[in-house]
């Protein structure tokens, strides 16, 4: 009788530990459209947009509108919000970041510059990043713990500059084939994607490598990369239009999303990030448009 | 209890010996009942393959009913994989041979019987030339090998981890033939190590001696000093672009092949010193593009309907740099429109005025059309029957 009574607690265990998993993996969902940034409130629709920032404390999404050499503000709902165009002197520009004194800095691939635009003063200025010898054809961008973090295209290195852009430290991977082609920063460490070798690496803040892995049976033409709240790492397929999702060391978990026109498919793709508030955005140069994804 | 056991066993020992005896008859009567009416002398060469040999006609062949033309159990790739099992994974691995990844095994091997070893079906030479139909079959230097159809002598058939299918990577295959004081003495004011052959050298043969490449790059045909200034092995993108203004433009573009570790990023496609063409290509443009882009190669092949000079990538591509979608040349329509001009006055409305209400971006041709290859015809991206009109027609 006791041990039926023992076998009953260990079932009932079991079952509360199973309800608990399944529990879980319901809470966690299936990534579901939400919103789109949509630009035609503008007057005029994106054109083959490069790149989001996003800033937590003031809520908003900014997107670079490259070919139409505009950036674009949004709220958190996706309500469009400004477009600012530097009086027109901005040429191509692919990346931005505003730091924490309201300017902004943004890569224009059309002078090759990392440029200052300082709203309230009326002041832009951009400048050609330079190490050395070695002019950096800058790329992607992040600012973290006030340092730019730059992907020289060039090198498929990561710049560290600090606030008077001078070169502090790189960022490379001595057994990357092609060199990086995104990459982002979590909690002190840089996670870099080789589009070549379509490897994800993790570096240490002193630069070693931390740890790699291969994501190409599951991605055809990797171009961006993007590490969720859970640890997760979410990789852009730019040709398949899919987003394949591993766990921090490197086994493949699921693939989501499809290539297409219609809400919720992508469509040349370029770039992946997460919002503040757990949220996946998708900047899609193909169909001129961001998506956001939540669960 | 002990006899009947006894004679349990007896009985189970005459059933396999009998067994062992009849299978041999029994096959053999099967090929014997097959080549009653298929004349054995059509099977029957040189090299025969296994199944035949032994008389197995039905390890291929249905004798009765079958799904495949030849009363096959299978198509294709599928029924060879069914006993080549290893090849079949390693098949899958790296690059492969295009006739291999569409399981057209037979487009090289005869499955019954060949004069050629490994079955081929024309000798060596003769097939591999069977389709690669635009190899000059002779030049003026023609490499040793290549003369005597060797062509498993650098090349892997079916699949391989470097590009062309070659054996080995870059002068690690040509110095499996060349070396010694011989090889050194040919290159006397080489700087360092010899590598990289083929920057100089066509591999089958050329109209220059040392089967040196047809067309020289102007600096190198006067010396090596433009170039490498003081004798400076690696040469960076700027020393390039230096001369090359209108590709140096390009790299303020949105999107360039700017990319990569290589402190040369130029010489990733172009031959700095010789190449069979002007514009210094390292092979053709389907073999350099799609060395870095093959999955565009793999997903549009096989497609049902493809676009005629698609293997042109600079047709409708600015390959060093462009700030439209896919570094195409021109945007949506016109770079369409520049060859079908008709289309161009007479469609479904395009332009910046028609809105795809999918996207809110412009109506163009690519809206509609996958410029390199689909499963519909006129390479639409869907049906055009329904499809691909409701997706914005929706009240239709």
């Amino acid at each position: 009788m006791r041990q039926l009574y023992i076998l009953t607690k260990k079932a009932v265990l079991l079952l509360a530990v199973f309800a608990g998993m399944t529990t879980t993996v319901q809470a966690a969902g299936q990534w579901q459209w939400q919103v789109t940034l949509d630009a035609s409130t503008s007057g005029k629709a994106m054109d083959m947009p490069s790149a989001l920032y996003v800033d937590g404390d003031k809520q908003r999404y900014y997107v670079v509108d490259s070919g139409n050499n505009r950036l674009l503000s949004f709220d958190r709902d996706g309500k469009f919000l400004h477009a600012f165009t530097a009086e027109g002197s901005l040429q191509r520009p692919f990346d931005m970041v505003r730091d924490e004194d309201g300017i902004f800095w943004v890569v224009e691939k059309g002078k090759n510059s990392l440029t200052a635009i300082d709203v309230a003063a009326k002041s832009i200025t951009p400048r050609v990043l330079r190490d050395g010898d070695h002019t950096i054809v800058a790329d992607r961008l992040t600012l973290e713990n006030n340092l730019f973090y730059v992907l020289d295209a060039s090198r498929g290195d990561i710049a560290v500059l600090n606030k008077e852009l001078v070169v502090e430290k790189w960022f490379s991977c001595a057994d990357c084939s092609g060199g990086f082609v995104d990459f982002k920063i979590v909690k002190g460490t840089v996670w870099a994607l080789d589009r070549s070798a379509k490897n994800i690496v993790q570096l240490a803040a002193d630069g070693s490598l931390k740890s790699s892995f291969s994501v190409g049976e599951h991605a055809a033409f990797p171009v961006s990369m993007a590490v969720g709240p859970s640890g997760f790492v979410y990789v852009l397929d730019r040709h398949e239009g899919i987003i394949a999702v591993f766990d921090a060391g490197g086994s493949y978990k699921y693939s989501f999303l499809s290539g297409g026109q219609m809400r919720g498919q992508l469509h040349f793709p370029v770039e992946i990030d997460f919002d503040p508030w757990g949220r996946l955005c998708v900047v899609e140069e193909g169909n001129s448009r961001v998506e956001v994804f939540g669960r | 209890m002990m006899v009947r056991y006894r004679s349990r066993f007896l009985l189970v020992q005459i059933v396999i010996v009998g067994l062992i005896l009849v299978l041999p008859t029994g096959v053999s009567a099967a090929s014997t009942v097959c080549f009653s009416c298929h004349k054995k002398e059509n099977f029957t060469d040189t090299y025969v393959h296994q199944p035949l040999k032994k008389g197995e006609c039905g390890s291929c062949h249905n004798p009765h009913v079958a799904h495949f033309k030849g009363l096959l159990d299978e198509k294709g790739a599928e029924l060879c994989y069914k006993c080549h099992q290893d090849a079949q994974k390693k098949f899958a691995q790296d690059l492969v041979h295009q006739p291999v990844r569409r399981g057209e095994c037979l487009s090289c091997h005869e499955p019954h019987a060949s004069g050629s070893r490994g079955l081929l079906r024309h000798g060596l030479k003769s097939t591999c030339f069977s389709c690669h139909t635009t190899l000059q079959e002779k030049y003026k230097y023609t490499h040793s090998p290549y003369t005597k159809g060797q062509c498993s002598s650098c090349h892997r058939p079916h699949q391989s981890e470097h590009a062309l299918l070659l054996k080995f990577e870059g002068e690690t295959l040509c110095f499996s033939c060349h070396q010694g004081d011989a090889l050194r003495k040919g290159h006397p004011n080489y700087p360092g190590r010899l590598r990289d052959c083929l920057s100089c050298h066509n591999p089958h043969g050329s109209s220059r001696k040392g089967i040196i490449r047809d067309v020289l790059h102007a600096p190198y045909a006067k010396g090596c000093g433009d170039c490498h200034a003081k004798g400076k092995k690696q040469v960076g993108t700027e020393v390039c672009l230096g001369c090359h203004g209108e590709v140096a433009e390009k790299t303020f573009m949105s999107h360039t092949h700017l990319s990569g570790k290589a402190v040369n990023k130029c010489v990733a496609c172009h031959s700095p010193h010789a190449a069979d063409e002007k514009t210094l290509l390292k092979g053709s443009q389907a073999q350099v593009c799609m060395g870095c882009h093959e999955d565009t190669r793999v997903r549009y092949e096989d497609t049902l309907y493809k676009h005629s000079g698609a293997e042109t990538c600079t047709e409708c591509h600015d390959v060093h740099g462009s700030n439209l979608l896919v570094m195409l040349k021109g945007d949506g329509n016109g770079i369409c429109t520049r060859c079908h001009e008709t289309q161009g006055k007479f469609t479904h409305p395009i332009g910046e005025k028609v809105i795809d209400p999918r996207t809110g971006g412009m109506v163009s041709c690519v809206t509609c059309h996958t410029p390199m290859g689909s499963d519909y015809k006129y390479e639409l991206k869907l049906s055009g029957a329904k499809d691909l009109c409701v997706q914005c027609h929706k009240s239709y």
